[in-house]
C-alpha cells in the first residue's frame, strides 16, 4: 500500500540494506554528539575531565563517522544490486549474518573505547582497546573481523553481477571495492618507527577519501541520476570512466601532500605539490558535464529531496575537497596550516560535503520505495519543510563550522607557526588569542545549528510520504 | 627546495589559491553555458573569468615563490584550466549525440 513502511515493497537486497541505514543514521547522531561534546571542550577544558576525555569524544567522533558513511555506502550498494544485476542477491543470509557481526562489532568496540580510556599500550591493547591511528583505531580482533564482513559483502556483490548481468558502473563498482578492501589491510600492522606507520596510514585515510570513496559515491550518482531524472546510462557511464581517469590520475600520487613533514624523503614536496595541485580538475570538470545535463534536458525528479542532497554533494565536493583542500596543498602554505584548525576547516566541509550528502540522499531514495514508490516531487504535505529546514540548517550548520575553524586556523598559522616559529609557547599563545576563543565558541553555535538540523532530518526520514497516496513521479 | 609563503602574504596565498578553483569552475560553467546556448556573450564572459583566472594563478606563483621545478604547475595550471573545459565539453557533447542517435533508432 502507498505510504506505509512495508517490506515488502523492497527486494531481498534492499531489506538488508535498510538495516545498514539505519545503523548508519544512528552513528550520524551519535557522531554529532560527541561533536558536541568535543567542541564544548575546547571551551570548557575540564568539561568530562577523567571521565569522558577529549581524546575519547574525538575519535568516537571521527570512528562513527568513518562507520556510518561506510555503512550508508554498503547499504546503498546492496540497495542497487539487484536492480542493476537483474537477479537476486547471492548469498543474503550470509549478507545478513555480516550486519549484525559488524554491527555488534562497532557495539564493543565504542563500549570499550568509552569504559577504557587510560594505561599503559601493550600487545593487548592493540588487540583489544586500541590500535591507534586516527581514524580507524578499532583494535586488531575488530579489524579482522571487519575484514571478513568486507568479504562477505564483496561476495554479496561480486557473486550477485556474475550471476546476473554487468554493466559499465558495476563493473567499476567491483574493481574499486577491490582497491578500497585492499587498501585497510595497510592500516592494519604494528611498526615501532612512527614515519613507517604514518607513511601507511595515509594510504588508508588518503587513498580512501580522496580515491576510492569519490570513485565509489561517482558509481552511486551515476546511478541515481538514472533513477531520479531518467538520464541515459550510456552518458553516465562514460563520465564515469572519465572520472575515474582523473580522480585516480591525480589523486593517487596526491598521496604525497601529506608526506610533507612525517620524516619521508624530501621529492615528496614536489610529488605531493605537484598531483595534488591536479586533484581539483576532476571536480571542475564535473561542473561542465552537470551543466550539459540540465541544459540539454528537461527533467523531472522522481525525489526533491534526494535530488536536493545530490546537488549539496556536487557542492561540497567542489568547496570541500576542491577549494578548501587546494588552498592549503601547497608545502609552500602547509608549512604553516599544517594540523591547525585550518585542517579541521577541511576536515569538515570535505567529509560532510562529499560524502555525507550522497549518503542522505540514499537514505531519502530508500524511504520512498519502503513506503511503496510515493510521491517525492514537488507539493509534499507541510510543503515539505522538514527537510527543506533539514538541510539548509545541516549545510547552513555545517557552512558555518567551516568559516569559524578556518578563521581559529588562520590565527594559528599566523601566530603559533609563522611569528611564534612552531613552539610550546607559540601553541599557547595562539590558543588564548581571541580569535581562537571566538572561534570555538562560534564553531559551538554552528554545531548546534547542525545538531538542530540532524534532528529534524530523523524525523523527516520517519515520516516523509505517510499516508501519501500519489505515486512517484514518473521519469 | 621550497621557499615558503612569507607572512604578510598569507592571505594572498588562501585567497588566490581559492580563486583558481573557483574561477575555473566558472569559467568552465560560462564555456559550456556558451556553447550550449550558442550565446556569445557567455564565451566572452568565460574568456574574461579566464582572464581573472590567469591574475589568480601569478598572485599565488609570487606568494608561494615559485621557481624551478615549481614554475611547471604554474605553466599547467594555465593550460589545464583553459584546455580540460573544452576536452569534457567535446566529450559530453558526442556522447550526447551517441546516446541520442541510438535512443531515437531503437
Ligand atoms: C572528499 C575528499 C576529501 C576529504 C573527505 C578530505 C578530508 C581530509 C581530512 C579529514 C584531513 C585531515 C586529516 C588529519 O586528521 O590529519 C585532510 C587533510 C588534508 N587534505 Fe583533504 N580531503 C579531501 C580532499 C582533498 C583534496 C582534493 C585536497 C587537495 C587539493 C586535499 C588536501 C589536504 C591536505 C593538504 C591535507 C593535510 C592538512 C595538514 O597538513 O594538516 N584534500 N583531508
Ligand atoms: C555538531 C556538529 C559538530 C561538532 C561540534 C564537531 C566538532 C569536532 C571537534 C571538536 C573535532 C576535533 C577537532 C580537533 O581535534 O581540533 C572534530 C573533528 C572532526 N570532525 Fe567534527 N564536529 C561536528 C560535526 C561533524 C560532521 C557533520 C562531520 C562530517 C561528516 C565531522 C567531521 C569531522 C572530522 C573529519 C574531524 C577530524 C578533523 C581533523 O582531524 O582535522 N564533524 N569535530
Ligand atoms: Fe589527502
Amino acid at each position: 500500500m502507498l505510504g506505509v513502511l512495508d517490506n515488502n515493497n523492497l527486494n531481498g537486497g534492499q531489506k538488508l540494506a535498510v538495516k545498514y541505514f539505519s545503523v548508519a543514521v544512528i552513528l550520524f547522531v551519535a557522531q554529532i554528539l560527541f561533536g558536541l561534546i568535543a567542541g564544548m571542550q575546547f571551551i570548557m577544558p575540564d568539561l568530562f575531565f577523567n571521565v569522558l576525555d577529549f581524546n575519547v569524544t574525538r575519535m568516537v567522533h571521527i570512528n562513527a563517522m568513518v562507520v556510518w558513511l561506510l555503512m550508508g555506502f554498503m547499504g546503498s550498494i546492496y540497495w542497487l544490486l539487484e536492480d542493476e544485476a537483474g537477479v537476486e542477491t547471492v548469498g543474503l543470509k550470509l549478507g545478513n549474518l555480516a550486519f549484525w557481526l559488524l554491527t555488534s562489532a562497532v557495539t564493543v568496540v565504542v563500549l570499550v573505547y568509552l569504559f577504557i580510556q587510560v594505561g599503559p599500550g601493550d600487545d593487548f591493547t592493540r588487540w583489544f582497546v586500541n590500535e591507534g591511528r586516527e581514524y580507524i583505531e578499532a583494535p586488531r580482533w575488530a579489524d579482522i573481523g571487519i575484514v571478513v564482513c568486507m568479504l562477505i559483502f564483496f561476495y554479496n556483490a561480486a557473486a550477485t553481477f556474475m550471476k546476473g548481468r554487468w554493466s559499465g558502473i558495476s563493473g567499476v563498482l567491483i574493481l574499486d571495492l577491490v582497491a578500497l578492501a585492499g587498501i585497510y589491510l595497510a592500516g592494519m600492522f604494528y611498526t615501532t618507527n612512527i614515519s613507517v606507520d604514518q607513511f601507511w596510514w595515509w594510504w588508508v585515510i588518503h587513498l580512501w577519501v580522496e580515491a576510492t570513496w569519490e570513485v565509489l559515491v561517482g558509481c552511486i550518482m551515476a546511478w541515481g541520476l538514472i533513477k531520479l531524472l531518467g538520464a541515459r546510462r550510456q552518458i553516465v557511464t562514460t563520465w564515469l570512466y572519465i572520472e575515474v581517469a582523473l580522480m585516480f590520475g591525480s589523486g593517487i600520487l596526491g598521496l604525497g601532500h601529506h608526506y610533507f613533514w612525517i620524516g619521508t624523503p624530501e621529492y615528496w614536496l614536489s610529488i605531493g605539490g605537484f598531483f595534488s595541485a591536479l586533484e581539483p580538475v576532476p571536480l571542475v570538470a564535473m561542473v561542465v558535464h552537470s551543466v550539459y545535463d540540465s541544459g540539454a534536458h528537461k527533467f523531472k525528479a522522481a525525489n526533491h529531496p534526494a535530488m536536493a542532497w545530490l546537488i549539496a554533494h556536487t557542492f561540497g565536493n567542489f568547496f570541500g575537497a576542491g577549494v578548501w583542500g587546494f588552498m592549503h596543498t601547497l608545502p609552500q602554505i602547509n608549512l604553516y596550516t599544517h594540523g591547525t584548525q585550518w585542517t579541521a576547516s577541511h576536515g569538515h566541509l570535505a567529509f560532510f560535503g562529499a560524502y555525507a550528502t550522497i549518503v542522505i540522499a540514499v537514505f531519502y531514495i530508500a524511504v520512498q520505495q519502503w513506503r511503496g514508490g510515493v510521491w517525492m516531487s514537488g507539493g509534499l504535505a507541510g510543503n515539505g519543510w522538514k527537510w527543506k529546514w533539514a538541510l539548509g540548517l545541516l549545510n547552513g550548520g555545517v557552512l558555518g563550522m567551516t568559516m569559524a575553524l578556518l578563521i581559529a586556523g588562520y590565527e594559528q598559522s599566523f601566530i603559533e607557526r609563522a611569528i611564534e616559529g612552531s613552539t610550546w609557547q607559540g601553541y599557547f599563545v595562539a590558543q588564548v588569542h581571541p580569535w581562537f576563543i571566538q572561534g570555538m565558541n562560534w564553531r559551538m553555535v554552528f554545531g548546534v545549528v547542525t545538531a538542530m538540523g540532524i534532528v529534524l532530518l530523523v524525523w523527516d526520514l520517519l515520516t516523509i510520504g505517510k499516508g501519501e497516496n500519489r505515486a512517484k513521479q514518473e521519469v | 627546495m621550497i621557499d615558503p609563503v612569507e607572512m604578510q602574504d598569507f592571505f594572498a596565498a588562501f585567497f588566490s589559491g581559492a580563486l583558481v578553483i573557483v574561477f575555473g569552475a566558472i569559467y568552465a560553467l560560462f564555456l559550456a553555458w556558451g556553447r550550449l546556448r550558442g550565446s556569445r556573450n557567455f564565451i566572452a564572459a568565460a574568456y574574461g573569468v579566464y582572464a581573472l583566472l590567469v591574475i589568480a594563478v601569478l598572485v599565488l606563483a609570487e606568494a608561494m615563490h615559485f621557481d624551478g621545478f615549481w614554475n611547471l604547475i604554474t605553466v599547467v595550471m594555465l593550460v589545464g584550466y583553459l584546455l580540460a573545459p573544452h576536452g569534457i565539453w567535446l566529450l559530453s557533447r558526442d556522447t550526447h549525440n551517441e546516446a541520442e542517435a541510438k535512443f531515437n533508432s531503437d
